[in-house]
């Protein structure tokens, strides 16, 4: 692995070069190339809050409810485009790997490398909107956002270069792994916050149930931003308290995020020189 | 250093020159599944089912030492292992058995743009497979001008390298192509039949090009089913055939013996290598 390693960093401009590259065909369509690629999730938002404040009730107490679903949305969708993208990057660039000896691994990391520059860049529009819209203090947590956004990028780093491999393989990993994409709207805590489940008198989520939804890394991230940059909503919207950032979760988060990368480029290096494997 | 008197060794080729490429017992074997899993769906619902496979051994034991200087042509007929053997020599795969030392960077021509993008133009083409080829951003900027006005003659051709590369004919991207393998400045250029590209008057300058690179001692294997090429650019040729070295020797010799085999439709006893079935 330490040779790998060595062999990747020997490659660094390369790998510059490919992220420039992933940015540039995907800005370069249209000169508004970035806002462009940033309206599905507004677009989202918009509906969302549409449904669930104005047609119906579910948010319809909810002060900025937009803030906080923009909030979650844009890590969610940082998360899903770096990984899809990732499933087919190899494929793509099938003809390279199999004619040119380079590290491999190149190609899925710039691909999740320049989706995170993307993510950054998002933020600004969510700041933007703050800054219309929200206008609240800035708040001692806001610092956190700096270590959400490591462990974030260690985790989807991670399950891009795994899921990367695997679709190599399995021809349908993109598939399921889209599939499992669409129920992350309802399992994670886009839509709602997660004190709502949590004082909820029906809910499901009580107890160790509750514990181990935290659990999700995702859940995890999503809250810590959301706690981070917003104030918490009234107590009337979350049905009580609401509850303190969990600095233990978030450092469980972080470590799991971290062993999900380092187990990744190790299954990765492992498979790689099967890629091409083929008379 | 005192060159040890091989069998590969030829008059012809350089006594005193060191070695470029010195391959010793190379075996490939490839595992072909016949009816692979494919599917994630399939792996989990038939985790325990074996699937019939087949052992292909492309390559049974090559030994092999090209020095310093010499135009090597690798001849033989189709899937007698000469492009997995040159795909091992650039390490895009992984030997089964045996030891491939290579001394010198590598340029490996063995597909011309893989990877260039319909969406970039012609200079962000050039400066992604540079980088691809192993150029610095430094290397691509000085040599840039020369990348281009070897690749497009004319003044009017010249211009497009500034438009999308989806407005270009195969021939243009070949052009580019080339060009940008042959400036990463290699000490051993390894090309799979990929010289069959361009109009004539490219093709003649590449050959031209690949005349200068001999002068200057660098080293060239290539594949070719051209004798005409052959007999025209090799100072050595080696014939493969089912995955061993059937003749070795200089280019007149090898090339007479192939196509009289070729003609006799004589290539030999066994018509592929054992497949035992695991």
């Amino acid at each position: 692995m330490l040779n790998d390693l060595r062999e990747l960093w020997k490659h660094r401009e390369l790998l510059g070069i490919l992220v420039r590259r992933d940015l540039k065909v995907r800005y370069k369509n249209s000169r508004l190339g970035f806002l462009w690629s940033i309206a599905p999730p507004l677009m989202q938002v918009a509906c969302i809050t549409f449904a669930l404040k104005h047609a119906t009730s579910f948010a319809a107490d909810f002060p900025n409810y937009s803030a906080y679903v923009l909030v979650a949305m844009i890590p969610w969708t940082y998360f899903q485009t770096a990984i899809l993208d990732s499933s087919q990057s190899l494929l793509l660039m099938y003809g390279v790997i199999k004619k040119v000896a380079l590290p491999r691994e190149i190609i899925p990391l710039s691909n999740a490398i320049s989706n995170f520059i993307h993510f950054l860049l998002s933020w600004a529009v969510f700041f933007v909107y703050w800054w219309l819209f929200v206008r609240g203090p800035i708040l001692p947590s806001t610092p956190l956002f700096l270590y959400l956004i490591l462990v974030q990028f260690m985790l989807v780093t991670g399950l891009s270069l795994l899921v990367a491999c695997l679709n190599v393989f399995y021809e349908d990993v993109k598939y399921i792994v889209s599939i499992l994409m669409g129920l992350g709207l309802f399992v994670l805590p886009i839509i709602y916050v997660v004190e709502q489940p949590y004082y909820s008198a029906t809910s499901f989520l009580k107890g160790w149930r509750f514990d181990l939804f935290m659990l999700n890394p995702l859940t995890s991230l999503i809250t810590g931003y959301r706690k981070a940059l917003l104030e918490p909503p009234p107590a009337s919207v979350l049905g009580g308290n609401p509850l303190p950032l969990d600095y233990g979760n978030l450092a469980a988060t972080g470590l799991l995020s971290l062993a999900v990368l380092a187990a990744s480029y190790w299954y990765f290096n492992l498979r790689k020189w099967q890629f091409v494997e083929r008379p | 250093m005192s060159a040890p008197v091989t069998a590969s060794l030829r008059p012809g080729a350089p006594q005193a020159a060191e070695p470029a490429i010195r391959v010793r017992g190379l075996h490939k074997t490839f595992v072909i599944q016949h009816r692979q899993a494919g599917t994630l769906k399939r792996a989990v619902l038939n985790a325990f089912r074996r699937y019939p496979r087949e052992v292909r051994e492309v390559l049974r034991g090559i030994d092999l030492e090209i020095r310093q200087g010499e135009t090597v042509a690798l001849i033989g007929r189709n899937g007698s292992g000469k492009s997995t053997l040159l795909s091992l020599i650039a390490r895009v795969y992984r030997p089964t058995a045996g030891a491939i030392e290579v001394h010198g960077p590598v340029a490996p021509l063995l597909e011309l743009g893989a990877g260039f993008h319909p969406d970039l133009t012609g200079v962000e083409n050039l400066e992604l497979y540079g980088a691809i080829l192993g150029m610095s951003r430094r290397q691509i900027a000085e040599r840039l001008e020369s990348i281009v006005s070897f690749a497009f003659d004319t003044p009017d051709l010249a211009e497009k390298i500034d438009i999308p590369l989806r407005n270009y004919s195969d021939g243009m991207k070949m052009r580019l192509g080339f060009s940008i393998a042959i400036h990463t400045d290699p000490d051993i250029l390894i090309v799979d039949e990929v010289l069959a590209v361009g109009d004539e008057a490219f093709q003649n300058k590449c050959y031209r090009k690949i005349g200068e690179l001999q002068h200057q001692g660098k080293t060239i294997l290539f594949v070719s089913h051209d004798m005409h090429v052959v007999r025209q650019v090799a100072t050595r040729v080696v014939w493969l055939h089912n995955g061993l070295i059937r003749m070795d020797d200089g280019v007149e010799e090898v090339v007479r013996a192939y196509v009289e085999a070729a003609d006799r439709a004589d290539f030999g006893q066994a018509p592929e290598p054992p497949t035992p079935a695991l």
